[in-house]
């Protein structure tokens, strides 16, 4: 259908046209863009900010009638010197870091082996990417029968290399063993991801780099931490960040392994606060707790935009 | 000049890489595997030590999934009408009988309705944005753009307390719609933000050239945009299907009945003492199957898709 | 260093954006240390300070 402001600019001289154009695109611009930010005001700008005012009262959900109090910011002080608070903290730092660190490990030398381009590489890749893409829900709650103690595979499995028996212990109900079971469990499902960036990195590496390495007789274990590490180093930063934020908010998984204990040992930040918000029902003072992971998921994440802009440049 | 080349490496090198690998992902594979097999056992064999990686095949998982039963003395099954069935006698040697259906066939279809719905939503609106994102100036273009994929990162239970109090005022808690403009609302960020990696890709010479033809910006957008993006889209769209299918928490804290989507019922499927694993199992395998083959069969297209675009290949 | 002070002080956008780098990482290695409660109760203003200042200093010309 001819637009009649389109029939109009033809007919017009050129400087006054683009204007007549111009003009429309800014208004197609703005229609285009204008139900995306509608929702995303709607669902993600104004429930944050009720949350910021709510973290300032003593509101609670199952109350809503009661009078509501105005704390200041009672709430923060509170959280921010609560030893249990600073537990689960110190819980999900125990997640966070080790899932990252043993995550980069086997990611790295995933995509550095896959990298050989050996035939048939890029099936095995999809294969090896399964368990990422799955519902971390559905498959945390199928690994609590993997770990059982008596029947699970993990615990044969344990049983069949090291001779120990299978029924003398228990992943998800030992309090040393737990912490480290939920992070046996994201690694297996999140080590695909960070093996992807890292080949994306090092196929961006270019060929010539190598060859003139050659020609300068470098030995290939000095190409590889002069050359190799340096150059896939952004990518894996970039990796480690994302996987940071995720995981400083992990909740589906972990609640489903061990749902915060045995005795709040796996007890991770979003837990606690899942506890705090829809079982006790502190609305207000669950409020100001969101505020700061919310903040620091907020920082976190900026310094990633930074970073992935980097990578984009490359 | 030799074939030798300093960048493809040895064969032997190959071979070794290669072994590890497959190494690697046999382990890894072997949880999805029990999954599978566990839902094609009986309960005594989910459940037996050693584990049993080899066993007669049964379906009993799969009707104990989309059945509820109730338990009958010999007496009674022998005064019963021969099975209609074959779930019926399966459950029968058992001495069980059937029932009714059980609640799995409502929740994946709710998981249908609310990740296609949002899917739809996320992508159309996503396109739009997405579009004006990368060839118009937009005022304060690169703040929006943050602004959008932050709210992506946000912890979904900080967000879930006031869309909780929100939901209970409007009437959308535990409804369709309300999940599906939820799912949405995190989706777009993700949608916008692949969606203009992919526009860009496509020159503006032929947009403008259908400018100069006569077509209008909208008509331009729609015949020569669109199906231009066509695959950047689609491979979007499995990503954003995919989030909205896996995702527990939002589900399982403003669902309860009546729009509770599948990952928050399969873990509350229960038999006599404890879980039904096989039912579990059998529940999980339905639930995770399509993603495993959506992922196979997409595999170039949905690799792209994992770091916000920062993967090129 | 001196290079880095001088661009603190003309407000150039790359030391800026590396200064509220460092608080936030610091904010978020306070939160979550095991060893002072003090460093726990402060570590929110130190990542609500490098966050603001991040959001401030991304608008400053390169």
């Amino acid at each position: 259908m001819p637009n009649p402001l389109d029939t109009a600019a033809r007919a017009t001289p050129d400087r006054i046209a683009r204007k007549l154009r111009g003009l429309s695109d800014r208004a197609i611009a703005w229609a285009f863009v204008a139900p995306t930010i509608f929702l995303l005001l709607a669902i993600n700008i104004f429930p944050l900010i009720w949350t910021i005012r709510l973290s300032f009262t003593n509101f609670a959900a199952n109350k809503p009638n009661a009078e509501v109090k105005w704390v200041g910011l009672r709430n923060y002080e509170r959280i921010l010197t609560d030893p249990d608070i600073w537990q689960t903290m110190q819980a999900t730092a125990h997640f966070l870091v080790w899932t990252i660190v043993l995550q980069v490990l086997i990611g790295f030398t995933l995509a550095w082996l896959i990298n050989r381009k050996f035939r048939g590489n890029d099936l095995l890749t999809t294969l090896i990417v399964l368990p990422m893409m799955l519902s971390p829900a559905v498959v945390g709650n199928f690994w609590t029968f993997l770990y059982q103690p008596q029947i699970g595979l993990i615990n044969y499995a344990v049983e069949f290399f090291t001779g120990i028996p299978a029924s003398s212990f228990s992943m998800l109900g030992s309090v040393t063993l737990a912490p480290w079971a939920i992070v046996i469990v994201d690694t297996w499902m999140w080590t695909p991801f960070v093996m992807l960036i890292c080949l994306a990195g090092l196929r961006s590496i270019p060929d010539y780099i190598y060859e003139a390495a050659e020609v300068d007789r470098a030995s290939p274990w000095r190409q590889f931490w002069t050359m190799t590490v340096p150059m896939v180093l952004p990518f894996l930063m970039l990796a480690v960040l994302f996987r940071g934020i995720e995981n400083f908010k992990m909740f589906d998984l972990v609640v489903q392994l061990t749902g915060g204990g045995p005795g709040d040992t796996t007890l991770l930040s979003s837990i606690e606060l899942k506890r705090e918000a829809f079982e006790k029902w502190r609305t207000g003072y669950s409020s100001a707790y969101a505020i700061i992971l919310f903040v620091t998921v907020f920082g976190l994440a900026s310094i990633y935009v930074k970073a992935l802009n980097k990578v984009k440049e490359r | 000049m030799s074939s030798y080349s300093v960048t493809e490496p040895s064969a032997r090198s190959k071979s070794v890489a290669a072994v590890l690998v497959v190494l690697y992902a046999v382990i890894t594979l072997l949880p999805l595997l029990w999954i599978i097999s566990t839902s094609f056992k009986t309960g005594p064999d989910s459940i037996s030590y050693p584990p049993k990686a080899i066993f007669s095949p049964t379906v009993e998982g799969y009707v104990n999934l989309f059945t509820n039963r109730t338990r009958a003395t010999t007496e009674q099954l022998a005064t019963m009408p021969p099975p209609a069935n074959f779930a019926e006698e399966i459950v029968r040697k058992r001495n069980e009988v059937i029932t009714g259906p059980s609640r799995f066939g409502e929740r994946f279809l709710n998981s249908v309705i609310i990740g296609f719905g949002s899917t739809f939503l996320s992508i159309m609106l996503g396109t739009l944005a997405a579009y004006a994102f990368s060839r118009f100036k937009v005022p304060l273009k690169d703040d929006l753009l943050f602004f959008i994929l932050s709210t992506r990162m946000m912890p979904p239970i900080a967000v879930a307390i006031p869309i909780f109090l929100m939901y209970r005022t409007l009437g959308l808690s535990d409804t369709h719609l309300g999940m599906i403009l939820l799912y949405t609302g995190v989706n777009i960020s993700l949608a916008v933000w692949l969606l203009k990696g992919f526009i860009d890709e496509i020159p503006r010479e032929y947009e403008e050239a259908a400018l100069i033809d006569g077509y209008t910006r909208f008509q331009a957008f729609r015949q020569v945009v669109l199906p231009q993006a066509a695959t950047g889209i689609a491979s979007t769209a499995i990503f954003c299907l995919i989030f909205a299918w896996n995702e527990y928490a939002f589900a399982v804290l403003l669902t309860s009945g009546n729009a509770q989507t599948a990952p928050p019922f399969i873990p509350t499927i229960i038999g006599v003492g404890g879980q039904d694993w096989p039912a579990v199992a059998a529940g999980a395998t339905l639930f995770l199957l399509p993603v495993m083959i959506f992922t196979i069969l997409l595999r170039k297209h949905l690799l792209r898709g994992i770091t916000f675009g920062a993967v090129r290949k | 260093m001196t290079a880095f002070i001088s661009g603190l002080l003309s407000f150039r956008r790359g030391p800026w954006e590396m200064l509220a780098t460092i608080l936030i990482a610091l904010g978020v290695v306070m939160l979550m240390q095991p060893f002072a409660l003090w460093a726990f109760t402060w570590s929110f203003v130190v990542t609500l300070t490098g966050t603001v200042m991040f959001i401030i200093t991304s608008h400053f010309p390169e």
